[in-house]
């Protein structure tokens, strides 16, 4: 029966060949894309689980050993200060180390350490160097290059990272440095990886569920003509059985052919997808693809998948030696389909009402959650619903025929939309909500102060302020960078009673009033007044620019009436004037600035950085959310559209008889294309528009409920916009490929044959 | 004897090497009904997509009512079909997920009558043909003879000049089809409507007022009928 079904399947004619073709290019198409996201995923994952040789830990080394540190640390291990440092927005992984004796441990991706006076560099920044003036980089690293870290130290080959050798003696006196006798190898602590996890996991469904409804609509391409020879061989003496099989191997033939040639499409498209940065980072191309067992997954489920779905479509009707007849049509879906969905949004309202500035009501997450899944339950009643409502307003024959169609079976002709009522739901909470979140950092004291570059000396601890930079060397910082073309300084000063640890006074900074009419959203002082006293911690030590540019000076701060130059430098604000500018300076605070430690668990210190940097550091991550989310909803539009293609291809076999004889009757095929392309445009708007217009005001609620006062309604930007658009506009080219196929497939020829 | 409605002269037409008419003669004068009648392959339904401009000929003429469809385009031709022209085939012309109503609307519909006027036009034939409680059946939950039914109002309900069935009774039991055969060339009569009628039962033929006969792609014997003896 095997041999027979294999036959039927690769030699029955020109129609049988064209539905082979068909899903076996439809069943490839899901196989790539799936491959594609696991691939990934997969590259996420190497990345996420990959040595932290950064999160070395070691002793702190004992202060004042000078020039007997090497022989006092002993010949084990090596002292190890790991920083990190920016380049045009782009983060510069540090290393400064020094070997105490023959044993020391090397990280990864190089032999041996740097000596004393050497260093290496990531491929990447190598590039940077031969490109670069070094006054904007180069001189950032002290000593001569010497090699290149290997891949085993990067998680991407875009990554910015340097190992620089030094004397011991010479890197005990640097702040920060510790004793390190052995590397960590352990992956990094998981910050940012359960959030694109958890990313990854609703773009896969986003993704997987029209993937598999695209391979499930395709493997039952022409189902009632394919029943029909069913009936044929019932006639002819088959068994049920018999059918069953020749069934599946129809559909495990097309689909094994269409996962081998996904495998192809996918290996083919396997370096354009290592550059395409979707979590933000390059990975490392070896690392794009999926594992051994993923392509044996595919070859296997796909197949079995599809065998299962050709034999639960023969359910449906019952195929006797006399012909075939369908079992009766459902009854139309009710309106408790909209249960669900009214449940989760009572669950989401609720959740909002109980949010606090500190926390989202816990309902809401449920809620959510409840939403989606109630959208795919009342995805049939709205596409049976919408469709009565066209019949009612659009009228003639064409919406007749389609919205007919569409009532008769709404769950089907929903079913290849589904995955994208949730793409374009996610598409739209994350459209509208992440633009609001980064508004909310970009306030216009921060934007004033984008090109401004902050540098801390003094960080808050538990005994204290630290002691910042001493009077001598803060003048004579502030002093040198005055010298750097282009860049305007702020010097920040500390009070020297904040450094005591028993220190309870308002005031721990003093600025000066002439800083503040040249940055004049930090505040102002009263008339006269030379000097103020000011509380400028925000300032200093958030890392949130909605709060660290606010102002922080009025003219009821306290005077300060003693010398500047006398008090410890606390930070320094630089105004640059272009990018180069700001690689100069920090290129110069590199060399002679000290670096800040850490003063206690969670106080890290921030390398030097401009407001507009942290705007763009804070935002990158709802950036990188963002842009997944709007992959998901483009792969997802297209595979709805490759679906409906399907579907209507399919359909359209289906009622080849009907649709020619109407054609011979007259019926101009122009009128049938309207009947094909309303059976696709109407549950592919509906579904966008209830998913968008739903998860829009979802997100109108949250931002109403969550946001400080004044915050404007969530506006949906040009991406979102392009990215819907574009995704609609290549589903609706895709369904209208279709479209030649009807005029050729019922022209009045073909009304001898029927 | 009154000028024909439609006729045909010397028509040819191949399907790839294969010939099917070789040079056919008709004609159908207004309010007649003609059965063509032949074997299988012998070419009877090919000369009815001809007569109806379905196919136009190799070589030939073909004229209906002064106008030569084999000189017409395809747009002017599908316009013709759908005016002046009904059809009834052996089963599968309704749209399975229409209603008995919509089905007979739908002509009217593409012809641009009011919504309104074509379902009340779609009930009255439906009415006629004895389907008045069907209207909003589907086509999948009548039965042959009832989808048949169907299928002659949604022909007759754009007010054709000419009808054209080809094997109207082929899927149905006798009794059926007489029922079938009764209303159509009933109401044919009645509307003054010319009618070409397909067929290899002689009882079907008997209903016609002329019959002729294709044979080996020519229209090769003509004979009186007029018994109207149907499948009695």
């Amino acid at each position: 029966m095997i041999r027979l079904g294999l036959r039927l399947t690769l030699h029955s004619g020109r129609e049988a060949f064209t539905r082979l073709l068909l899903t076996t290019v439809a069943v490839a198409l899901g196989v790539a894309v799936l491959l594609g996201v696991f691939a990934e995923f997969h590259a996420f994952q190497a990345d996420a689980n990959r040595s932290c040789w950064e999160c070395t830990q070691g002793a702190p080394v004992p202060k004042a050993l000078g020039n007997s540190a090497p022989r006092a640390l002993g010949s084990r291990g090596e002292l190890w200060n790991y920083s990190v440092d920016y380049f045009e927005g782009r983060t510069i992984e540090r290393l400064d180390v020094a070997a105490l004796g023959p044993g020391a441990p090397v990280p990864p991706g190089v032999s041996r350490l740097p000596g004393p006076g050497q260093y290496v560099v990531s491929p990447a920044l190598a590039a940077l160097l031969r490109t670069v003036p070094a006054g904007e980089l180069g001189d950032r690293f002290p000593g001569l290059l010497a090699g290149t870290i290997g891949d085993a130290a990067l998680s991407s080959p875009d990554e910015l990272a340097v190992y620089v050798g030094y004397q011991p003696a010479a890197l005990a006196a640097v702040p920060g440095t510790q004793l390190v006798t052995a590397i960590g190898t352990a992956p990094g602590p998981e910050v940012f990886t359960p959030f694109f996890r958890y990313a990854f996991g609703v773009g896969v469904l986003a993704v997987l569920f029209p993937v598999l409804i695209l391979i499930g609509t395709a493997t039952r391409l022409a189902a009632a003509r394919r029943e029909e020879r069913f009936a044929a061989l019932r006639l002819a003496g088959a068994t049920p059985r018999d059918i069953s099989v020749i069934a599946a191997v129809d559909s495990v033939i097309s689909a094994l052919a269409g996962t081998i040639l996904g495998i192809g499409v996918f290996l083919v498209a396997r370096p354009w997808l290592a550059g395409a940065q979707l979590t933000g980072t390059r990975y490392f191309s070896l690392e794009v693809t999926p594992t051994v067992w993923g392509y044996l997954a595919m070859l296997v489920a796909v197949p079995a998948a599809s065998a299962v779905a050709s034999l639960l479509a023969l359910r449906r009707v019952r195929i006797s030696p006399l012909g075939v007849s369908r079992r009766t049509s459902p009854p139309p879906p009710s309106a408790w389909r909209l249960l669900t969905l009214g449940i989760g949004l009572v669950l989401f309202v609720v959740g909002l009402l109980a949010t606090t500035k500190k926390s989202i009501g816990t309902p809401a997450y449920p809620g959510l959650l409840i939403v989606m899944i109630g959208l795919v339950i009342a995805g049939p009643w709205f596409t049976a619903t919408v469709a009565r409502w066209c019949a009612g307003v659009l009228g003639g024959p064409s919406p007749l025929l389609a919205t007919r169609r569409l009532e008769d079976n709404p769950k089907a002709a929903f079913r290849a939309v589904r995955g994208l009522v949730l793409a374009v739901f996610l598409g739209t909470i994350a459209g509208s909500l992440i633009p609001t979140i980064d508004a909310l950092s970009l306030t216009p004291s921060s934007a004033a102060l984008s090109g401004v570059l902050l540098d801390t000396f003094s960080l808050p601890g538990p005994n204290g302020f630290g002691p910042g930079l001493t009077p001598q060397d803060g003048a004579t910082l502030v002093s040198e960078l005055r010298g750097l073309d282009g860049a305007t300084v702020y010097p920040l000063y500390l009070l020297p009673q904040a450094t005591d640890p028993n220190y309870q006074g308002q005031y721990v900074g003093v600025v000066s009033c002439s800083m503040l009419r040249d940055l004049a959203v930090l505040g102002r002082c009263a008339p006269g007044v030379q000097a103020v006293q000011a509380d400028d911690s925000n300032l200093t030590y958030s890392d949130n620019p909605h709060y660290s540019t606010e102002a922080f000076v009025s003219p009821a701060n306290p005077g300060y009436s003693g010398r500047l130059a006398a008090l410890p430098l606390q930070a320094v604000l630089v105004r640059v004037n272009g990018p180069a500018t700001l690689e100069r300076v920090r290129t110069f605070l590199a060399g002679h600035a000290r670096p800040q430690v850490s003063t206690a668990p969670g106080v890290d210190p921030t390398p030097p950085r401009t407001f507009g940097e942290a705007i763009a550091i804070r935002s990158s991550r709802a950036t990188v959310f963002e842009r997944l989310v709007y992959f998901a909803v483009a792969l997802t539009i297209l595979v709805a559209g490759c679906s409906l293609a399907v579907a209507i291809g399919g359909g359209l076999t289906d009622r080849k008889r009907p649709f020619t004889l109407l054609r011979v009757s007259g019926t101009p095929v122009r009128a049938l294309y309207r009947v094909l392309l309303l059976e696709a445009v109407l549950p592919l708007a509906a579904a966008t528009l209830v998913a968008a217009g739903l998860a829009y005001g979802m997100s109108v609620l949250a931002v109403t409920q969550m946001a400080p006062p004044g915050t404007p309604v969530p506006q949906l930007s040009h991406v979102y916009f392009v990215t819907m658009g574009a995704g609609l506009a290549i589903a609706l080219i895709v369904i209208g490929v279709t479209l030649p196929l009807l005029n050729r497939m019922t022209g009045p020829d073909h009304v001898r044959f029927e | 004897m009154s000028s024909p409605l439609i006729w045909a002269r010397g028509v040819v037409k191949s399907f790839g090497q294969t010939p099917a008419l070789r040079g056919a003669d008709v004609q159908v004068t207004a309010g007649e009904i003609l059965a063509v009648m032949g074997p299988s392959g012998s070419g009877k339904s090919t000369l009815l997509h001809c007569l109806a401009g379905i196919f136009p000929p190799d070589e030939g003429e073909i004229s209906f009512d002064g106008q030569r469809l084999d000189q017409m385009d395809e747009t002017r031709r599908t316009e013709l079909r759908r005016t002046a022209f009904g059809f009834v085939f052996q089963f599968g012309q309704l749209v399975p997920e229409l209603t008995a109503a919509d089905n007979v609307a739908l002509p009217l519909l593409l012809g641009r009558v009011r919504r309104k006027a074509a379902y009340q036009a779609a009930g009255q034939w439906l009415a006629r043909l004895g389907l008045e409680d069907k209207g909003d059946r589907r086509t999948g939950e009548l039965s042959g003879g009832e989808a048949q039914r169907v299928a002659v109002a949604r022909a007759l309900a754009v007010g054709p000049r000419v009808l054209f069935a080809d094997e109207p009774t082929g899927s149905l039991d006798s009794l059926t089809g007489e029922k079938v055969m009764d209303l159509l060339t009933g109401l044919a009569r009645e509307q003054g409507v010319t009618m070409v009628l397909v067929t290899h039962d002689a009882r079907v033929a008997a209903y016609a007022d002329r019959q002729v006969v294709v044979r080996d792609g020519r229209v090769t014997a003509l004979e009186t009928s007029g018994t109207h003896g149907g499948l009695r």
